[in-house]
């Protein structure tokens, strides 16, 4: 073997040495993230036992009645039916608003507008998505909350001025996962139809939404992981109350804003129930992510 | 563009040398560093902006002291005072059951009064205990009964860590720890006295309860029991709803702590800063 094809070998083994290594460190990045998973899931479930235990499924989650006790915990209750319900009502609210207003801006963009107009909207949706929480809350706070009040005579605070947050919280998401989806439809729909003499609203409502439904129905969802978890600006115009309420002019609280409001002097059985309200986020928003996936395996067949 | 850097420069020279000056000329009398060491604090949020300020200032008199204050609640600052975690635990309230062991000493630095405040709109201006009990506790749920509009009444309250709303639960609501009353579930519940005054000004059905100083002309107080919220008054008893504020210690306090303590009741702080928003300790006579 002559030196320079030595010199080569070796030079080609040091390169598979560092190609395996860049794998090995690739493995650690990931298998970090999967760990960091289990350990917050572990975690919060070590943590909500204490209650679980203590007060029982029924007295922890199907009841109503949230009145903690900050120097002697355990003479408190900690039922958190009207979070659970308050999250969800939001959230389902929330989507039910911005879900069309999601979509008709997808299909705006991808069908109606021209070119230009259309980057101008994308634009501005993705700086929509960027805009910190806080101060889409503080908007709420200021504009939403008193305008709710003149306009209904309630104190304006509730789960209306809360899921109109959401909405626009929600509306980058649903928005720029919706036009991706209809820009990767096959263009053959769009001029078969077309060719069939198909309005282009017939086109868009009776063939592109139903061809991209799974898409859109993932948007819809990926949106609502958004609204869930969402706190901040949830808790500034949601009233922060512990009543169980289905009417969208009453305050009420959040499963995120009532751990907020009440961690900072939890201790004991308090702390755990709250931990318990961490549990029951966590499992919604891993039954969305699976329903995505569940979704997502129909499409493929 | 430059001369733009060069004037944003000459302002932070100038200000550094305001400061400078400023820190010197405070140090000058008071026999430059007679403490030094680190001073935790932490607990009640009401006391917080009290316990902050004098830090600042106590560590300008002392620059080789050094107060670290937290927030956190009245509990979680006695809570961490006994777990020897700080050596200063800030109190809106005073101790109860476990705490009060005997080895906790009580420093009084300030007097609180709870004002009931209503938005300007609101024609009510007078509410008996009674009233306000059957208010905050949901039994009374519109302006009518109470001789106001035919509106909902919507209750603005402080969150579970907050001192004051213990001591209003306990004064106002007839609160014991064999019945424990609560506000209404319906009630906003908010982290801070500035959030309660906001949302009281701005709602136009709003009733809350906030700190004598935070009191202005965006929210409306109304007498209590026919008594208004007055220094003279609260000091002597006559209105109810008032408080001390406390630092409290483990046992008798030593050097920097004893310092920093000395320092938020002497009469310079307790005359410029305690009183913008609090009265006096020295003033107060009730009890």
């Amino acid at each position: 073997m002559s030196a320079q094809a030595r010199q080569a070998g070796i030079r080609l083994g040091a390169l598979n040495a560092r190609e395996r290594n860049v794998k090995y460190l690739m493995f650690a990045c990931a298998s970090l993230s999967v760990l960091a998973i289990m350990l917050i899931f572990l975690f919060i479930l070590r943590e909500s036992l204490p209650a679980i235990r203590q007060l029982g499924v029924r007295n922890l989650f199907l009841s109503a009645d949230w009145s903690p006790n900050v120097s002697n915990p355990e003479a408190g209750s900690y039922g958190m039916l009207a979070f659970i319900n308050g999250t969800i009502m939001t959230t389902l609210s929330a989507m039910l608003i911005g879900a069309p207003l999601g979509i008709g801006a997808a299909v705006f963009i991808d069908q109606f507008a021209p070119p230009s107009i259309a980057q101008v909207v994308r634009r501005g949706i993705e700086l929509l998505a960027g805009i910190p929480s806080v101060i889409i809350g503080w908007f709420g706070l200021t504009l939403l909350v008193p305008f709710i009040a003149r306009l209904t005579g309630s104190s304006g605070y509730g789960m209306l001025a809360a899921s109109l947050v959401l909405v626009v919280m929600a509306l980058p998401t649903i928005t720029t996962l919706s036009a991706e989806t209809l820009r990767s439809l096959p263009p053959e729909l769009q001029e078969a139809s077309v060719a069939m003499g198909a309005t282009r609203w017939q086109t868009v409502y009776r063939v592109l939404i139903p061809a991209a439904r799974e898409g859109l129905l993932i948007a819809v969802i990926l949106g609502m992981g958004r609204a869930i978890g969402e706190t901040m600006a949830v808790q500034m115009v949601i009233g922060n109350a512990r009543q169980l309420t289905f009417s969208p002019l009453q305050r009420t609280s959040t499963l995120t804003s009532r751990i907020i409001t009440d961690m900072g002097e939890a201790t004991g059985v308090f702390r755990s129930a709250l931990f318990a309200q961490a549990l029951v986020l966590l499992i919604l928003a891993m039954v969305l992510i699976v329903s995505i996936r569940l979704i997502s395996r129909e499409r493929k067949h | 563009m430059r001369t733009r850097h060069k004037s944003a420069a000459a302002v932070a020279v100038f200000t550094t040398l305001a400061v400078l000056v400023t820190l010197a000329g405070c140090g000058a009398p008071a026999r430059k560093g007679r403490y030094s060491g680190t001073v935790k604090v932490s607990g009640s949020t009401t006391v917080l902006p009290l316990s902050q300020e004098a830090a600042t200032e106590f560590m300008a008199l002392n620059p080789r002291a050094n107060v670290e204050v937290q927030g956190g609640g009245s509990s979680v600052g006695v809570a961490q005072l006994m777990q020897k975690v700080v050596d200063v635990g800030n109190s809106s309230r005073e101790l109860k059951g476990d705490e009060n062991n005997g080895t906790l000493v009580d420093h009084r630095i300030a007097f609180d009064i709870i004002v009931i405040v209503v938005n300007p709109s609101n024609p009510v201006d007078e509410l008996s205990h009674e009233q306000v009990k059957a208010i905050f506790t949901g039994k009374v749920d519109n302006w009518k009964k109470v001789g106001g509009p035919d509106k909902e009444v919507v209750c603005v309250v402080r969150d579970q860590a907050s001192g004051t709303r213990e001591v209003f639960d306990e004064k106002a609501l007839d609160s014991t720890k064999e019945h424990p009353m609560e506000s209404t579930p319906s009630a906003i519940e908010c982290a801070s006295n500035g959030v309660v005054r906001e949302i009281v000004g701005t709602t136009r059905n709003a009733i809350g309860y906030i700190s004598f100083g935070y009191v202005n002309n965006k929210v409306k107080a109304v007498t209590y029991g026919g008594v208004e919220a007055s220094v003279a008054d609260a000091s002597t008893g006559r209105y109810p709803m008032a408080r001390y504020l406390h630092m409290f210690t483990r046992g008798e306090p030593e050097g920097a702590v004893k310092g920093y303590i000395d320092f938020v009741l002497s009469d310079p702080f307790q005359t410029e800063i305690v009183s913008q928003e609090y009265i006096k300790i020295k003033d107060v006579t009730v009890k």
